[in-house]
């Protein structure tokens, strides 16, 4: 095995194992620290996939925003909704039913190229070109996304007289 | 001018997003009367429809076409690959959009105007709008699933907009996460296309399809597509959500969410198995979707059939056992939701007029019911069917309405019901074979439906009045003085459900015009326009 | 230049899907719903990144970086959503003190 196939192999085997410890652990701000790994590991495995850009919007988004939202999440609805025992009824139907998903898009695997390939990089003034020129409009559509996210939460969580 | 000329044919599109961010920017600056902020939403949507039906080639309307006749249906030029094209499929869709939009926006001027948050019910619905229109042009699965994201997104607020509800924030809750769920399983089938085709253009992707098959990747991801729709269009079995939050939300939403955000799934659903991907087009029906490595058309339309009849007869069984108006009627939507997919199944250009119609036709009469609902609601009637006994002596006019909108949802002829599913249901027997028992199941299940549609009017109409107890203030969420006018259910939501009971009657007895125009444009998407 | 076999991706991601939906099917807590959907979503990011670093040509593959960069911040804007739903929600339950959590049946 080459170098960059072992720095993978111990970050994908990371990545499973913190998301699932994430989901399991019994105490939420636990959770919390271990879905800020999994999203560290992730981001480096964009570097490997030499996506540096990515690599840093997934460390400043998610490992930095989302993991904050989420604890500030944690924080304030503590204990107040949602039981916090976790297994319902249907543990076993939704283990069958997230295996048969991965035996399914395993089964994708054999169509890929097997063996080593060079991996293509992009530096990042391509692909900001590519994200405001021809593929511009997917950013406005995000944009409105966000537009119409914010003012919706704003009206929802704003103390406002009735 | 090169500017203007680039952006006129978006002309539908700006005039709601210039609505939207002026309802904001009202709101800001302190104008905060839901009069005025309503007054902005009904016009800008009632000015894009006229917009659309005048880009669809609508000869009195002619002056306020924007969008040159030679953008329509055009094939692009192959090696691009656009985010978007007008198609006149699409523009009817847009209209069928926009008429829920503005139906929904005219009602509810009679919001009670003491709520706060007008601005942000405008707005988002404005912008809920926008996403639907901007899905009917989609020719780019990412384009599509933003733009149904964008829907989707602006709808969980609106769901919860009731917010010192709880039954309307926790009908919000669970809209979200089926809502992530689903956009989540739609972008990781989109990108499985992607890493079997390298493009998440629609055209592109039909055309290495017809180059090279469909490898097990690509099944995958429309696999994946598949279910993260089916979860958008409540079919069979990701549908139960969907009662749940029609029954939470305040009904104005529920009108806005069954008459208009579900069928963007359904438009979806044309786009990714009849549009550029899987089309049949250029092989005479015969054997669609023949390609290298195996064939998968049978699959996919067995697939499909299956749903569909499953759709609608989980959702009319259903439908039968409830006691309360609004689940019943969700029910009731769901089961409408397997016969559209019927059109999808068959995907001849008589099935895709048939389900369009049918669309039309739901549109109509399920924002009308939950109108309906609302104003019901307003005169102090408890959530049961039994609740309402006796209201054809109270309101008359109102109660005749509501009796409209269920008979033309059993497909009672003289209704524009019984017009959708004439023409769906013949398309189905047209198209022979196994199809044909589509139209059987179909027809049984309309038959089915008359039982609970009936007992709901009997209940109306037959049985005497209960002495209802006065509502309590907290069982009625935000009781404050009625809306003026229209004895209690206030002038707007009065005209609004009005207009929908005279187009359900007009539309039953002469269909021609609109039918035309349908199956015209779905003859357009079929033989080789978008 | 770096170079590495494809098929561990493509295992990764799925196995990250299933995770996701095992979550979603089997918690209760809205936090833990959250975290769910948010793994399947970077499922969903990192198969468009490798699809991008193996794809045939460079005109085909860069538009699935600029297509996780978009997910990215989608998916940002979804979580903060979903946490204005459920502080809403908390706070309508707090102030009227409800004690069951559900209302609508089912």
């Amino acid at each position: 095995m080459s170098l960059p196939e072992i720095a993978f192999a111990l970050l994908a085997a990371v990545a499973v194992v913190t998301a699932i410890a994430a989901l399991l652990v019994r105490e939420l701000v636990h959770t919390i620290l271990w879905v800020a790994v999994f999203f560290v590991d992730l981001a480096a495995i964009y570097f490997l996939l030499e996506a540096p850009f990515l690599g840093v919007l997934q460390l400043g988004v998610y490992a930095g925003a989302v993991t904050i939202l989420l604890l500030f999440g944690v924080m304030v609805t503590r204990k107040r909704i949602f039981s916090r025992e976790a297994a319902t009824g249907i543990g076993p139907v939704a283990v069958a039913l997230a295996l048969l998903t991965v035996v399914f898009v395993g089964t994708g695997l054999g169509e890929l190229p097997q063996g080593e390939v060079t991996i293509r990089a992009y530096d990042p003034s391509t692909l900001s070109v590519n994200l405001f020129g021809p593929n511009g409009a997917w950013l406005l559509l995000l944009g409105l996304i966000m537009l119409a996210a914010v003012s919706g939460a704003i009206f929802l969580v704003r103390e406002g007289r009735e | 001018m090169d500017a203007l000329a680039m952006a006129a044919p978006f002309a539908p599109e700006l005039v709601l997003l210039a609505a939207a961010l002026l309802v904001f920017l009202l709101d800001v600056l302190g104008v905060r009367h839901l009069e005025a902020l309503g007054a902005i939403g009904t016009a800008a949507t009632g000015t894009s429809l006229l917009l659309v039906i005048a880009d669809l080639g609508f000869g009195p309307l002619g002056a306020l076409r924007t969008l040159g006749a030679s953008h329509l249906d055009a094939v692009p030029a192959p090696g691009t690959a656009p985010l978007y094209a007008f198609s006149s499929f699409g523009l009817v869709f847009q209209g069928l959009f926009l008429l829920a939009a503005f139906l929904v926006s005219l009602a509810s001027l009679s919001r009670p105007s003491h709520e706060r948050g007008a601005a942000v019910f405008f707005g988002l619905l404005l912008l809920a709008t926008l996403g639907m229109l901007l899905v009917a042009i989609a020719s780019d699965l990412i384009f599509l699933l933003l733009a149904i994201e964008l829907t989707s997104i602006a709808s969980y607020i609106l769901v919860g907009y009731t917010r010192r509800d709880p039954r309307s924030l926790e009908a919000a809750m669970k809209f979200y996460i089926i809502g992530a769920l689903s956009s989540t399983l739609s972008f990781f089938g989109a990108s499985l296309l992607f890493g079997a085709y390298g493009t998440t253009n629609l055209y592109a992707i039909r055309a290495s399809a017809g180059a090279v098959g469909y490898p097990v990747l690509a099944l995958l991801g429309f696999g994946f597509l598949l279910a993260g729709l089916a979860f958008k269009t409540t079919l069979v079995p990701f549908h139960a959500w969907a009662v749940d939050v029609y029954d939470g939300a305040p009904s104005d939403v529920s009108a806005f969410l069954a008459g208009g955000t579900k069928k963007i799934g359904v438009f979806a659903f044309f786009l990714v198995f009849l549009g550029p991907v899987l089309y049949l087009r250029g092989t005479g029906g015969a054997n669609p979707f023949a390609g290298p490595p195996f064939d998968i058309g049978p699959v996919v339309q067995v697939t499909l059939a299956v749903v569909a009849v499953l759709t609608m007869t989980v959702g009319n069984v259903l439908a039968l056992l409830q006691r309360e108006m609004k689940r019943m009627l969700a029910y009731s939507s769901i089961s409408q939701a397997g016969y559209i997919l019927i059109g999808v199944t068959i995907g001849t250009a008589p099935a895709l007029a048939g389900a369009t119609l049918q669309v039309l036709a739901h549109v109509l009469m399920k924002s009308g019911a939950f109108l309906v609902v609302a104003a019901v609601a307003g005169l102090g009637v408890g959530p049961l069917i039994d609740d309402w006994r006796g209201l054809g002596a109270r309101r008359p006019a109102l109660s005749v309405a509501f009796a409209l909108m269920l008979l033309s949802l059993a497909g009672v002829p003289l209704t524009v019901g019984f017009v959708s599913k004439f023409v769906l249901f013949s398309a189905a027997v047209q198209a022979q074979g196994l199809f044909v028992w589509l139209a059987v199941a179909g027809l049984l299940n309309s038959a089915l439906s008359v039982f609970y549609y009936g007992r709901v009017l009997k209940a109306i109409f037959f049985d005497p009045a209960t002495p209802t107890p006065a509502p309590s203030g907290a069982a009625m969420g935000a009781a404050g003085p009625p809306p003026l006018g229209a004895g209690g259910i206030g002038y707007a939501r009065a005209a609004a459900i009005g207009l929908i009971a005279v187009a359900i009657v007009a539309l039953g007895l002469y269909p021609q015009p609109v039918l035309g125009a349908i199956q015209s444009a779905a003859t357009h998407f079929v033989a080789g326009g978008a | 230049m770096t170079t590495l076999g494809p098929t561990g991706f493509l295992a990764l991601s799925s196995a990250l899907l299933g995770i996701g939906l095992f979550g979603i099917l089997t918690r209760r807590n809205f936090v833990l719903l959250l975290i769910s959907i948010e793994i399947a979503t970077n499922a969903a990011i990192l198969n468009f990144v490798y699809f991008a670093a193996f794809a045939p040509s460079a005109p085909l593959g860069i538009s699935g970086q600029s297509i996780a960069v978009v997910l990215v911040g989608f998916a940002a804007t979804e979580v903060a959503v979903g946490l204005a739903i459920v502080l809403a929600l908390n706070r309508a339950k707090g102030t009227i003190n409800v004690a069951e959590v559900t209302e609508l049946k089912s």
